[in-house]
């Protein structure tokens, strides 16, 4: 690689020549995985926390058999306008990564046998079920962990297995929306409560344009079956995990909630403004919209200064005025009728010929809001590998993101297949594990197991 | 109900509320050294220090700037909440690693510690001669962890990110908003908080790793991508289409019917996609033609399909409770529930009992309840010990107790200004007012 791109903006060149040569992209396959052997079982169902906290597995080492019902896992059908590429969906193909497909059918006696089996020989199994629906067909946690003590089940609900909710609703299914809407966190995300020229159509909560719930939830709960997996390294003892993705939510509320102890007062949504940091802000322009922040009195009289609002600066001159709700849809209009005459780019030279002057008074930041397609073609992704494009035997041309754990040194996470067709590996698992085939594998197929 | 009373029981057993400082802890036994500073850093720090890490946090002589980034700025017995909610069960040591006697004390906390994190610009701790060249030299076990914005190689390392850029920078904002209006951006520091996840995942990952060969690593951890990673089929869609991924509000452009409604009293989110919740949500509105007319739920989701099912749906809330619409999808089986603000989440006893909030009795700031990460775990379940503290303030312990300096060498390292405590002058360094002087302190 040409050593101008490894060096990039670094202010020391010869670190970032080192990081580069300990992290290179292409040695990675050449490197041993952190999970090597270990197994994972994700019999997840319409969850993409299931599927996500599995893929964060599978790309950096473990062996994951996805257990789907024959007729396939419902969240194959979860795609954008329900786009299709053969048996699967687009989000689906996403977090096929690395994993190996078979098929299993729940609901008949047989197949739970096989469940129970392969659950002898995996490490983890991860399930999305309603609360307590394995445990009434006697695959649950207490009856598999009575076989298998070291077995790390873990198990994904909107509820969680336990507590009044989980008792009230353990019949609904577990979503995204749910998990976002009793996160907290969408109660204040969304347009600001308090600016007076706002529609009131909009005035709402508002979810995260992704499935932040779900991939949260996949996070914190791939967080817990690394714990289990080192506790286990010292007491080979396995345990039951209870994630509930909306808690990963509620846990990363800000401090709402350490606000509501200390006040006895809530939060109204704050839009694109922030009562801790103002302005730090989202901002309109000539041509779409740019991010902008002057929060500290020097900082702020520098963005008054460029924008050449002395007025501005008199009217709130101290971040107690600038912090205040009441003012912030003010400042937030007025900065926009300065921005929506400019260009990102226009704005940004500004900024820049401001940071040069030798009497300037703070530092102004600001950055046009990328949308995909120019983030598909920026350089510095090209460089770093996120994204990875591939011709799958299956699926055809294909590009999703690649792991983010592939700046790990000595285990670098690591994309290897993007996703397997519906049971393609039913030959391969069942063989391996339990030796079933031929013969008495197309029986259960016949039979409608597998 | 969860099916069948066993499992009830068990749940209620493994998971006892009351039981938790009966149990072991994950990470007991290993330290961290935490270089880190506003949320993102901290917030993996405290990830592992919830689930039993020691982790010992280092600050400049200014402070950490969460110190001083509160809403309203309004500050609690001296203290920012900003700083509280990235800093809990925490070491805290004032000192400047680019002194060179602070460096000296710092190299030999490395050689008796297991991670070593931080996220200052890339580089700044290799300009100290912090880099992992020469920690693994003196601790070869050592796992050290950089974060930023864009990593610490690459045309754009280097660059400064807030959570507001990685999150724009990511791509999030762009898709993030009603479908007739302006990107917005999360309601938290999303970027930051989930970033720090992803990191203390990485960190468990090679402690895993190091369990079996003994063999510590180096990690590089990008914020940008990391939002990048989180969007789902976004990447997919314009690879395949050309096309940006269009806002949408609440609704889900994957699923349907997700969405948000208003009800009589509030609002409730929604989802039936799956073939029986769908039938369920069509019984429950007392609709089956609907059911009849879109049961695949792939057909469901072309758009004009899918604005119109939603609009049924939006007529349908209109004159229900929000209650209501909850029991009718616990009946029915479709996913229906009120959306939480945090008052609601304070007082429910659905958290409590779940330990997802916890209440402890801290030393100096009192009573506090407060969420504590998930997920839960049955045999080695997270804690809250302490809050965060004044700058310094573990001084006396981490350099007695684990580097054995006697008290009175420690004090010379203070009077030399090689460590330091919190500045008089500045409120939010400082212990809460009525402070008396001995409590919380764990070696003088």
């Amino acid at each position: 690689m040409d050593d101008k791109n490894i060096v990039g903006m670094a202010k020391d060149k010869e670190y970032a020549r080192w990081a580069y040569a300990e992290t290179r992209p292409e040695d990675a396959v050449k490197k041993p995985e952190a999970l090597a052997h270990t197994v994972v079982i994700d019999a997840s169902y319409g969850s993409f926390a299931g599927l996500f906290a599995s893929s964060i597995l599978a790309e950096i080492g473990a062996e994951v058999i996805r257990a789907e019902p024959p007729g396939g896992d419902l969240a194959r059908k979860m795609s954008p306008y329900g786009m299709m590429i053969k048996d699967s969906g687009l989000a689906y193909i996403n977090e096929g990564r690395n994993k190996f497909h078979i098929t299993l059918d729940l609901t008949k006696t047989e197949g739970r046998k096989l469940f129970s089996k392969l659950a002898d020989k995996a490490d983890v199994l991860i399930e999305t079920f309603k609360p307590g629906y394995l445990d009434s067909l006697g695959i649950g946690y207490r009856q598999l962990s009575k076989k298998h003590p070291g077995l790390i089940f873990c198990a994904i609900h909107s509820y969680g297995q336990h507590g009044e909710d989980a008792e009230k609703h353990a019949n609904q299914p577990g979503y995204d929306i749910v998990d976002q809407a009793r996160g907290v966190i969408m109660s204040i995300t969304g347009e600001p409560d308090l600016d007076p020229e706002l529609p009131g159509e909009y005035k709402r909560p508002l979810k995260h344009g992704s499935w932040m719930g779900w991939y949260v939830g996949g996070a914190w709960a791939a967080f817990g079956i690394l714990l289990a997996l080192f506790d286990r390294t010292r007491t080979g003892k396995g345990q039951l995990i209870d994630c509930s993705p909306p808690e990963g939510l509620l846990a990363i509320s800000n401090y709402v909630m350490q606000y509501f102890h200390m006040s006895g007062q809530e939060m109204p949504r704050a839009g694109n403004y922030d009562y801790a940091v103002f302005p730090y802000t989202y901002v309109a322009c000539k041509d779409g919209y740019t991010f902008i922040s002057g929060f500290t009195d020097p900082n702020w009289t520098a963005l008054c200064e460029i924008m050449n609002r002395p007025d501005l600066r008199a009217q709130f001159p101290t971040i107690k005025e600038r912090l205040n709700p009441q003012n912030q849809p003010t400042i937030q209009h007025e900065i926009e009728k300065f921005t929506t005459q400019y260009t990102s780019d226009e704005l940004l030279e500004m900024v820049q010929e401001y940071g040069k002057k030798p009497d300037k008074k703070g530092t102004v930041v600001t950055g046009r809001l990328e949308n995909p397609r120019e983030i598909l073609g920026r350089e510095h992704w090209q460089e770093r590998k996120t994204f990875v494009r591939c011709n799958d035997p299956y699926y055809g041309e294909l590009l999703v993101p690649n792991s983010t754990f592939k700046g790990m040194s000595r285990t670098p996470g690591r994309m290897k297949w993007a996703c397997r067709r519906i049971g393609a590996d039913n030959e391969f698992i069942y063989q391996n594990y339990l030796g079933i085939g031929g013969r008495r594998l197309r029986q259960l197929k016949k039979a409608g197991v597998i | 109900m969860p099916k069948g009373k066993p499992y009830r029981d068990l749940m209620r057993k493994l998971f006892d509320a009351g039981q938790i400082f009966e149990k072991r802890e994950a990470l007991q036994g290993i330290r961290v050294l935490e270089v880190c500073y506003v949320v993102l850093g901290p917030a993996a720090c405290d990830y592992l220090a919830e689930f039993g890490a020691e982790v010992i946090k280092f600050e400049g002589q200014r402070g950490d700037q969460m110190r001083f980034v509160t809403p309203y700025a309004y500050f609690w017995k001296n203290m920012s909440p900003g700083l509280e909610i990235e800093n809990h069960n925490k070491y805290w040591v004032g000192m400047h690693l680019g002194n060179p006697r602070a460096k000296e004390l710092f190299l030999d906390l490395v050689k008796k510690s297991d991670v070593v994190v931080d996220n200052l610009t890339p580089g700044r701790m290799a300009q100290w001669g912090l880099s992992y060249k020469e920690l693994s030299q003196i601790n070869p076990r050592i796992i050290q962890l950089h974060v930023s914005g864009y990593g610490s190689w690459g045309p754009w390392t280097g660059r400064t990110s807030y959570d507001a850029v990685a999150q724009s920078m990511g791509g999030l904002s762009s898709i993030t908003g009603f479908e007739e209006r302006g990107p917005i951006k999360s309601g938290v520091w999303i970027a930051d908080w989930v970033t720090g996840l992803m990191c203390a995942v990485s960190i468990v990952a090679a402690l895993n790793h190091r369990a079996k060969t003994g063999e510590g690593q180096f990690i590089d951890y990008m914020q940008v991508e990391n939002v990048i990673r989180f969007l789902d089929w976004t990447w997919l869609y314009s690879f395949k289409t050309g096309e940006n991924r269009k806002r949408s509000g609440n609704r889900d452009l994957a699923i349907c019917p997700s969405d948000l409604f208003q009800c009589s009293d509030g609002w409730v989110a929604l989802a039936a996609f799956g073939e029986p919740e769908f039938k369920g949500l069509c019984t429950a509105m007392r609709q089956p033609e609907l059911y009849r007319k879109y049961p695949n739920p792939t057909q469901r989701l072309k758009d004009e399909n899918a604005r119109k099912i939603l609009d049924r749906i939006t007529q349908w809330t209109r004159n229900k409770r929000v209650r209501e619409v909850e029991a009718l999808g616990s009946k029915h089986g479709f996913a229906a529930s009120r959306v939480l603000s945090a008052k609601d989440a304070y007082h429910s006893r659905h958290l409590r009992e779940r330990s997802t909030i916890q209440e402890y009795d801290d030393p100096l700031y009192g009573s506090m309840a407060q969420q504590c990460y998930p997920p839960r775990l049955s045999e080695t379940p997270g804690r809250l010990k302490w809050s965060c503290r004044p700058l310094g303030f573990d001084n006396g312990y981490v350099f007695t107790k684990i580097l054995g300096l006697p008290p009175d060498e420690v004090k010379k390292l203070e009077e030399e200004k090689v460590i330091f405590r919190w500045n008089p002058q500045i409120p939010s360094h400082c212990p809460p007012p009525e402070w008396d002087g001995v409590s919380g302190v764990k070696l003088p």
